[in-house]
């Protein structure tokens, strides 16, 4: 009989008792319940099979939307996550987006270009120079909060765009624009028809899998240590500090994080476009983002995919409008024509759902999730 | 009134010093030895699960042994232990064993003055207290105790830095103090387990005492040994008998027999894994995350689930109670005809049960957390075959089994497959049973039957007859001359002034089975007509004022709202259709207040002190009767 001291240890799993928990990790694991291990897979095998079911233009919207939702991510960090309301986002995706376009462009070109289009090199090279530029604003907006910090990052966005605007040599001037990047990774054109996948079905599959990368990295982050110090400066900001949560330093890491998201989807969005000018990263593409994270779910990660594929999906469908409603025109000169439609839609959405559905779409999920979970009872 | 087939009795440990007695403390040992790794116990610590292996177990209960031997503890000795269900109590109460000593078990909802009685009458010389709630009480009566020469708490916030006083150690202290004493003498508690006999006194159990002051009854090694023989290995209970898969939830007092069966011997005898419930409150959060396979309940607890499943089912949302209310009604239907057939389902009630499980029972079970319930069980007190038709209906098995401190709970159980609602079951094979011919008292005789209680000849005398019967104070019956059915409480029973025999607990039952009674004290006796004290169930009662739309302060102004004695009524309507005339409830009084163990109205174990009730709402009794002459 051994005589060494054994104290009680963390339990094994007790097999068809999803309620058991034995430790913490498996507690707070990634997906920590069966169902949801096997919806995210069974969602992940579908998306991987779309591109050998839906046309050429289905898909190049769809990998924009991807785009839009790596994006949605990063402000669903800043804002959803640590709470931090930023209007300031369109100016850090345009970050991105000259950063990776001066890199990949070319070098004999009218505009700055490094002639470097290796997607391993620009993208990380877009999400850290914004992520650097929100480390220089940061100290400004860690200051402020709520309403002043909206106001501050609106400014942001003109100030960026009066730059973007004068400073032709890396835009291209205002009215001109420029090209965005070149996908290819060493070698493999991405975006341009092969052998055996077209241009879009390669967009489509790249964008996928990075969406899947950074989808990952948000929702991993949410639940460490960095990601509940966010949540808790989000709740309380006072009590956080008293947990000893830095809040600067926390402020700090969040706009870093969520810039440096902003950047690689400026990067990808314009790099699947082709061309853009300086006027795109305007406050309404920041009260997109806005609507995506609010219309998805605050605060959760697959909310905010919901929301951005809804929002980056709507103009697909207003599009098909004015063949119903005859009185709304597809030409922007008409009135009322389909982008005013859209913007007034947008606007809608954001109140509609602040009012009827404040947890998003993924609050409509929860809720028929709850509805089925608490089956038999309602409570 | 046949009598049973009685078996020969099966005496254990007949040959004392012979050979190693059988003890749990060997069992536990041999599992140790066995299959070190394999789970033994498990408790939630800072919200999460963690287990203790048979070798960790094991280790403890050896250093708690040790322990015990340090402190001077004899064979024979005392040892008090005050504390909610944890490891610990498991591991305190084998290592008394493993030293010889004999284990107390106090209620932690006893108050001091019931603590003083209980240290002072057995004269346990340790006691282990929980925390500072429970040191406290130790501690007011301490002055009484001499035999009580050290106290050891569990946790010890509120007290360490605090609190000093020259019989206070720490259990971190107390378990060093054993392993120190292990590595000096590593042979000492081996020696003195091999000298166990089986006549050793196990433990002191204390009758919860609805009439006087509790008494001890005496379990001696060989009674123990003879319950986990009978009811254990021989799976009186369950079938297959249960086995190192089997899990249990570990929630009433450990105080009590029905608890102690279900968790200390279970998991020594055969090896069941024994998971502690934080504490009553979270019982039915921890049923949803352990799903025992094997469930013991009281009535109350029972009642109490099935009021919670009708409440959460009229508060669901219109789909739900739709569906909710057609599949209980099938399950209704299914539970009748498993009562016509013993608990064995025919062919057809399997396909409907199948459909209604996909649709409805597995949800609602899994909610329930007995979803991999295969046995369940209720006994400690008289239950009404509705509530158990209930579960049997939803597909949980469901058994009345009965038995009491006096003989280590063995005397008769409702078996898998052949349950006769109604009655406690049949006799165990090995043991004997029979019913009185002069009075109906129902009488049992094994190896099982107690040593007698402690300190108390005359209450001994009284208890066994001198062929060594045990009078059991039961009332019963046979039924189909192989079950038994209990009547009632002897001293319960009821004569009115017209001379006729009411058993109060079955009309009690009756009314308790309604989501709405929480108590029920019948009364009549030398009186014209019976009549009921009722006590309600805040929480349903209070739900439904809600719905009603009916304002309320506290329980008393609830139960003074003219509409809720109506709805009461209403119950008590219903139940009296049933009953013959003399049977029914006349008249009827809500109690104002909640009943409770601290004010002496209710026993540690929750059952009624009719004495106390009738004295301390004795104008409530007067207005009963008020204008009858009697």
């Amino acid at each position: 009989m051994t005589t060494t001291i054994q104290t009680p240890r963390r339990s094994r799993r007790l097999p068809g008792r999803p309620a058991f928990f034995g430790s913490y990790e498996q507690e707070i694991a990634l997906f920590n319940t069966r169902p949801k291990q096997i919806w995210v897979g069974v969602i992940i095998l579908v998306a991987f099979g779309l591109p050998f079911l839906l046309t050429d233009p289905t898909l190049e919207t769809l990998a924009i939307a991807f785009g839009f939702a790596i994006g949605a991510l990063g402000l669903n960090i800043i804002t959803g996550l640590a709470g931090q309301v930023s209007l300031g986002h369109a100016f850090f995706l345009g970050v991105g987006a000259y950063t990776a376009a001066a890199l990949s462009g070319d070098p004999e070109g009218r505009t700055i270009g490094f002639g470097i289009t290796n997607i391993a090199i620009w993208l990380p090279a877009a999400g850290l120079v914004a992520a650097l530029t929100g480390v220089v604003i940061a100290p400004i907006a860690t200051r402020l909060r709520g309403l002043y910090l909206a106001i501050v990052t609106l400014g942001l966005v003109f100030i960026g765009q009066h730059i973007f605007e004068e400073w032709s040599d890396l835009t291209g001037g205002a009215g001109v624009g420029r090209e965005g990047a070149r996908m290819e990774f060493f070698g493999l054109e991405l975006t341009r028809t092969g052998e055996i996948l077209s241009g879009d079905q390669k967009a489509y599959l790249t964008l996928l899998v990075l969406l899947l990368v950074f989808a990952l990295a948000a929702r991993n982050l949410a639940r460490s240590r960095v990601g509940r110090s966010f949540a808790a400066v989000r709740d309380r900001d006072m009590a956080a500090e008293m947990m000893a949560i830095n809040l600067p330093r926390t402020k700090t890491v969040a706009f870093a994080i969520s810039s440096f998201y902003a950047g690689c989807s400026g990067a990808l969005i314009y790099s699947l476009i082709g061309f853009f000018e300086p006027s795109s990263f305007n406050l309404l593409l920041s009260v997109q983002f806005i609507a995506m994270v609010l219309i998805g779910g605050a605060g959760t990660v697959s909310g905010t995919l919901m929301g951005a594929l809804f929002i980056s999906m709507l103009p697909t469908l207003t599009r098909q409008l004015p063949d119903y409603l005859t009185f709304i025109s597809g030409s922007p000169t008409d009135i009322p024509n389909i982008f005013q439609l859209q913007e007034v839609l947008y606007g809608l959405l954001i109140v509609g759902f602040l009012l009827f559905e404040p947890r998003g779409l993924f609050g409509i999920w929860i809720r028929i999730r709850n509805y089925w979970k608490s089956w038999p009872f309602s409570y | 009134m046949s009598e049973p087939t009685p078996g020969p009795v099966t005496g254990a440990g007949s040959s004392p010093g012979a050979t190693p007695v059988i003890s749990p403390v060997t069992r536990i040992r041999d599992h140790a030895s066995a299959r070190p790794d394999a789970v033994a116990l498990r408790d939630k610590h800072l919200g999460i699960w963690r287990e203790w292996t048979w070798a960790s177990y094991w280790e403890h209960v050896e250093a708690a042994g040790h322990a015990y031997l340090a402190l001077g503890i004899a064979p024979g000795d005392r040892v008090a232990i005050h504390a909610e269900n944890r490891p610990e109590w498991l591991i305190a109460d084998m290592g008394a064993m493993a030293a010889r000593a004999a284990s107390v078990g106090v209620y932690p909802t006893n108050p001091a003055a019931e603590v003083g009685y209980l240290l002072a009458d057995s004269g346990a010389r340790v006691i282990l207290v929980e925390d500072q709630e429970q040191l406290d009480k130790t501690l007011a009566v301490v002055e009484e105790c001499p035999a009580l020469a050290h106290i050891v708490y569990l946790e010890p916030r509120g007290i360490r830095g605090r609190y000093s006083h020259d019989k206070l150690m720490s259990w971190e202290e107390f378990l060093e103090l054993g392993r120190r004493y292990r590595e000096d003498r590593p042979q000492a508690l081996g020696e003195v387990i091999a000298a166990q006999q089986s006549t050793d006194l196990a433990t002191l159990i204390y009758t919860s005492g609805t009439t006087g002051p509790p008494k001890g009854a005496q379990l001696t090694l060989a009674n123990v040994e003879f319950a986990i023989q009978i009811l254990v290995t021989q799976g009186a209970f369950t079938d297959p008998p249960p086995g190192p898969k089997d899990l249990s939830l570990s929630y009433l007092p450990l105080a009590h027999v029905a608890e102690r069966i279900f968790s200390t011997w279970f998991n020594a005898g055969a090896g069941t894994q024994v998971n502690f419930a934080e504490s009553i409150e979270t019982v039915p959060a921890n049923l949803r995350e352990i799903q025992p396979t094997i469930l013991f309940g009281v009535p109350r607890i029972w009642e109490k689930q099935l009021a919670g499943i009708e409440n959460r089912l009229s508060g669901a949302s219109w789909l739900k109670r739709r569906v909710g209310r057609f599949w209980l009604k099938v399950a209704d239907r299914l539970g009748h005809r498993l009562v016509e057939t013993g608990g064995a389902p025919t062919v057809a009630a399997r396909l409907t049960y199948a459909v209604g499980w996909v649709c409805y029972y597995r949800a609602l079970k899994d909610r329930l957390g007995m979803r991999k319930v295969r046995y369940a069980a209720s006994g400690a007190a008289p239950i009404a075959p509705d509530v158990l038709r209930f579960f049997m209906g939803i597909g949980v098995p469901m058994h009345e089994v009965y038995g009491m401190t006096e003989n280590t709970a063995v005397a008769t159980a409702n078996r898998p497959g052949r349950v006769r609602l109604g009655t406690v079951g049949e006799v165990h094979p090995g043991t004997e049973l029979r019913i009185d011919e002069l009075t109906g008292e129902i009488l049992t005789r094994h190896a099982g039957v107690f040593a007698g209680y402690w300190n108390k000849p005359d209450a001994t005398r009284a208890a066994l007859t001198e062929d060594g019967w045990l009078r059991t104070g039961d009332v019963g019956e046979w039924v189909e001359g192989t079950h038994l059915k209990i009547t009632d409480r002897m001293k319960d029973i009821i004569i009115t002034a017209g001379g006729k025999n009411i058993s109060p607990s079955q009309i009690e039952n009756e009314l308790k089975a309604s989501p709405y009674v929480r108590e029920a004290i019948v009364l009549g006796d030398g009186r014209r007509y019976l009549s009921a004290m009722i006590g309600i169930e805040l929480e349903t009662v209070g739900e439904w004022a809600q719905r009603q739309r009916i304002g309320y302060s506290t329980y008393r102004d609830l139960t003074e709202k003219p509409e809720v004695v109506e709805l009461v009524a209403g119950v008590v309507d219903e139940v009296n259709l049933r009953l013959a005339q003399v049977e029914q409830i006349k008249v009827f009084r809500l109690l104002p207040k909640e009943l409770d163990h601290e004010d002496g109205e209710l026993t540690a174990t929750q059952k009624v002190k009719r004495s106390a009730i009738e004295r301390s709402f004795h104008d409530l009794v007067d207005e009963l009767y008020a204008g009858s002459a009697s």
